[in-house]
């Protein structure tokens, strides 16, 4: 693709969100609605660079707490164990392990990692009015929502964990603090990804006048 | 209109569209998270507490960022790493103390290693089979902060919470006591003993007890203690007594300790008072003699058996005891006697006087040495009051000394000349009977032995003479009396013959006669016979006819029967319907 390419915007046109109607705006300012389906117009998402920083800000300090207070406490036999991610991945290794130290290590730490990393490339790239990779962006943006989804995978098993392994006596499982930061940076990222409004990689620096 | 004109010049104002806030409300959210996050952050620095070094010779089952110390059961600290000292001779272990307890930590405190203890006197840390070992720790006294520590190698007994007091006993040895070792208020486990040293001069023990509250009020300057190790077996005259505090201290031994009912009880004794730890109760609650008087006996014959401290009596009750048993030279005869001395408790005489009596009575025995020596003169000169040696058992020859009355013994007098009173004795009852039995052995020994025995040889010889005799006459009896035996017993078998004639005649014609009558009787018996069963008899011509009779009727029956053969319906219709 060139530089040149026409996009929607630049013709006047706008396309509805929903179900990718492209309709003439009633007015520039006031888009209006789908003809079609009803939806709300917009040339491009509201605030959507903003929204998307604000959110992946977030999710990278949420990181950190994340990372560094134990996600499961366990008691056996009265002596109490507080595990973090990377703790977990380092006990899983060192007792053989490995594939599963391997998985844990991927959709636990490179996961959130790699999804703040692109969205703040992403941003940045837009906001520079990039004009390169233009095709390669945007599959990494599908990228980042689809694996969004399979990013609680973790809270989910320790979840499970805390739920199932209630011996009392003998041994008790409970959810740290950092299970919840960890949780909030899995659903900050998916929001920021859906934030996000792939159509501003398509757009010039000049667009910049409808993000605003 | 200059005015319109002006109004003309003035700049027309522009419509600025407004412009919408440029920050979103969006960044909420991170600072949200920022605060959140970073007041985590300052929690977790400001709950940090100090970070403490404890230096142990053997850190046993202690792990990093596992082993945990406890403070009353509750956690105050975890373990953060174990490593060697520099020169490897100790565990160096650093400690994270949590911040509410970072007060505790001052120059005093204590840390030692809690593992399961099993000892005789009860079982301790069981829990930390289950949990491991943890760390222990005691709070000190000190307001200093102090952050490195050398761990104690095993668990202080008392902790600094636990009221109670904390005395001293001196003990010639340690016996079987030890750290731990309980002590007994009327078999109420009182305390322990909490440490035990050697006295800097090498020769006695000091033992360290604590005696917990309530028990530590009964501890008062006048408390005996005593050590109740062990079996205290007595026999006596009421039987066999078997006294032990507790089978622990049976076994573990213990100390225990008691106010005798003599003592005065005034306030409970401050911490740290020293007592004497006795032998055993009975030396520890006897009664102090305060008033003693010392005397001596001269015996002039064995004292093997006495020695010191065996008891001198009064009319059989004890009244004091001996405290030395020698010879003694006496200068006058030249010759080696036993010197004993006693000491007497006159305090004992008036113990069972009303408390004025004996005050007075006291001070009387106390001070006036005239009321005693006028006392013990009356006593000696009238009554006859002598010291005796008696033997205490049978078995194990022990003696003791016995005052008693023997108005017999020859009067004298007490000796006040030596600086210590001689009072006089008599010789024991038992050299007595030894002097008894050697004068019969003695008697024995005089007896003419060999004159008794001549004398029975003769004797014996003069029986064997005699039986010669015996012999003789038995045989002159049987050549003397034999022969008219014989013609007597000839005389006795004709006059046996006669009788034998004479019987057998008067037989023979008795059995002639029977033999008559029997003839008789035959004769009658035939003649029955022919009435009865002669051709012509009339039992038997009856006979004959009674049978003749019977024919007939069976004849006639025969008959009867024929025609009732012939003509059944005859039973019906008679003889007539036959016919008909």
């Amino acid at each position: 693709m060139t530089a040149t390419a026409l996009t929607a915007a630049r013709a006047g046109l706008v396309s509805c969100e929903t179900c990718a109607l492209l309709s003439r705006p009633v007015e520039a300012a006031e888009p209006g609605h789908c003809r079609r389906c009803g939806g709300k117009l917009e040339w491009r998402r509201h605030h959507s660079i903003q929204y998307t920083w604000a959110l992946v800000v977030a999710a990278a300090i949420c990181y950190i707490p994340a990372n560094v207070l134990p996600v499961l406490n366990t008691t056996t036999l009265g002596s109490t164990d507080s595990d973090t991610i990377m703790g977990g991945v380092a006990l899983l290794y060192n007792t053989g392990s490995w594939p599963l130290a391997l998985v844990v290590l991927i959709a636990s730490v490179m996961v959130p990692l790699g999804k703040l990393i692109a969205l703040s490339y992403l941003l940045v790239s837009v906001q520079r009015g990039s004009i390169r990779n233009n095709h390669d962006r945007t599959r990494l943006y599908r990228l980042v929502e689809f694996i969004g989804r399979w990013s609680m995978l973790d809270v989910f098993v320790d979840t499970f964990t805390v739920a199932l392994i209630q011996l009392q006596p003998l041994m008790s499982v409970e959810p740290g603090a950092g299970v919840l930061f960890f949780a909030a940076v899995v659903v900050l990222t998916m929001i920021a990804a859906e934030s996000f409004d792939p159509r501003l990689i398509w757009d010039s620096g000049a667009i910049r006048r409808f993000d605003d | 209109m200059t005015e319109d004109t002006d109004r003309l010049n003035v700049p027309r104002a522009t419509v600025v569209p407004r412009r919408r806030a440029r920050i979103s409300v969006v960044w909420v959210i991170p600072i949200l998270a920022a605060v959140v996050a970073l007041g985590i952050a300052v929690q977790r620095i400001l709950s940090e507490g100090p970070t403490i070094t404890i230096v142990f010779k053997i850190a046993e089952g202690v792990e990093a960022g596992k082993t945990v110390i406890k403070y009353k059961d509750v956690n105050i600290g975890r373990i953060t790493a174990v490593r060697l000292s520099d020169d490897s001779s100790k565990v160096e272990v650093t400690a994270k103390i949590d911040k509410s307890a970072a007060g505790l930590i001052v120059e005093d405190a204590k840390f030692w290693v809690v593992e399961p203890r099993v000892t005789l006197s009860g079982i301790s840390g069981l829990g930390t089979l289950l949990s491991g070992n943890y760390i222990g720790f005691e709070v000190g006294k000190s307001t200093k902060k102090e952050r490195k520590f050398t761990a104690l190698e095993v668990a202080p007994i008392i902790t600094s919470g636990m009221p109670g007091r904390q005395f001293v006993l001196k003990a010639p040895d340690l016996g079987s006591l030890g750290v731990g070792s309980p002590i007994y208020y009327r078999r109420l486990q009182a305390g322990q003993v909490i440490a035990y040293d050697l006295t800097s001069d090498g020769k006695s023990v000091d033992l360290k007890i604590f005696v917990n509250t309530p028990y530590d009020r009964y501890v008062n300057p006048g408390t005996r203690f005593w050590n109740a190790s062990g079996l205290d077996v007595s026999i006596g005259a009421g039987g066999v007594e078997v006294r032990t505090e507790s089978l622990v201290a049976l076994i573990a031994g213990g100390i225990a300790f008691d106010t005798p009912p003599f003592a005065a009880r005034p306030e409970p004794a401050a911490a740290n008072t020293t007592w004497t730890l006795h032998r055993d109760r009975a030396i520890a609650m006897k009664q102090p003699d305060s008033i003693s008087t010392r005397y001596v006996l001269y015996f002039n014959e064995s004292l093997r058996g006495l020695s010191a401290g065996a008891p001198v009596t009064l009319l059989g009750l004890p009244a004091g005891e001996v405290v030395d048993v020698g010879l003694d030279f006496d200068p006058k005869t030249f010759g080696v006697r036993g010197r004993v001395e006693i000491v007497s408790y006159p305090e004992r005489l008036i113990a069972r006087m009303d408390a004025a009596t004996q005050a007075a009575e006291r001070e009387t025995f106390a001070r006036s040495v005239q009321a005693r020596h006028a006392f013990l003169r009356n006593m000696v000169e009238q009554r006859g009051l002598r010291a005796q040696l008696r033997s205490g058992s049978l078995i194990t020859g022990q003696l003791y000394v016995a005052f008693d009355y023997f108005p017999d013994a020859p009067k004298t007098k007490v000796d006040w000349s030596g600086d210590v009173a001689i009072l006089p004795v008599v010789p024991s009852t038992i050299t007595d009977i030894e002097a008894k039995l050697t004068g019969i052995v003695a008697k024995l020994d005089k007896l003419p032995y060999e004159t008794i025995g001549a004398d029975l040889t003769k004797v014996l010889a003069g029986v064997s003479v005699t039986l010669q005799d015996a012999s003789k006459a038995v045989n002159r009896i049987d050549t003397d009396v034999t022969p008219e035996l014989k013609t007597t017993l000839q005389a006795a078998s004709l006059a046996l013959g006669t009788v034998d004639g004479m019987l057998k005649n008067e037989v023979n014609t008795t059995l002639d006669e029977l033999r008559r009558a029997l003839a008789t009787a035959d004769g009658v018996l035939k003649s029955t016979d022919a009435a009865l069963l002669g051709k012509d008899a009339p039992g038997q011509q009856e006979l004959r006819d009674a049978l003749h009779e019977v024919t007939r009727a069976a004849r006639s029956l025969r008959g009867l029967t024929d025609f009732l053969e012939r003509h059944p319906e005859s039973l019906i219709w008679g003889k007539n319907g036959v016919k008909q």
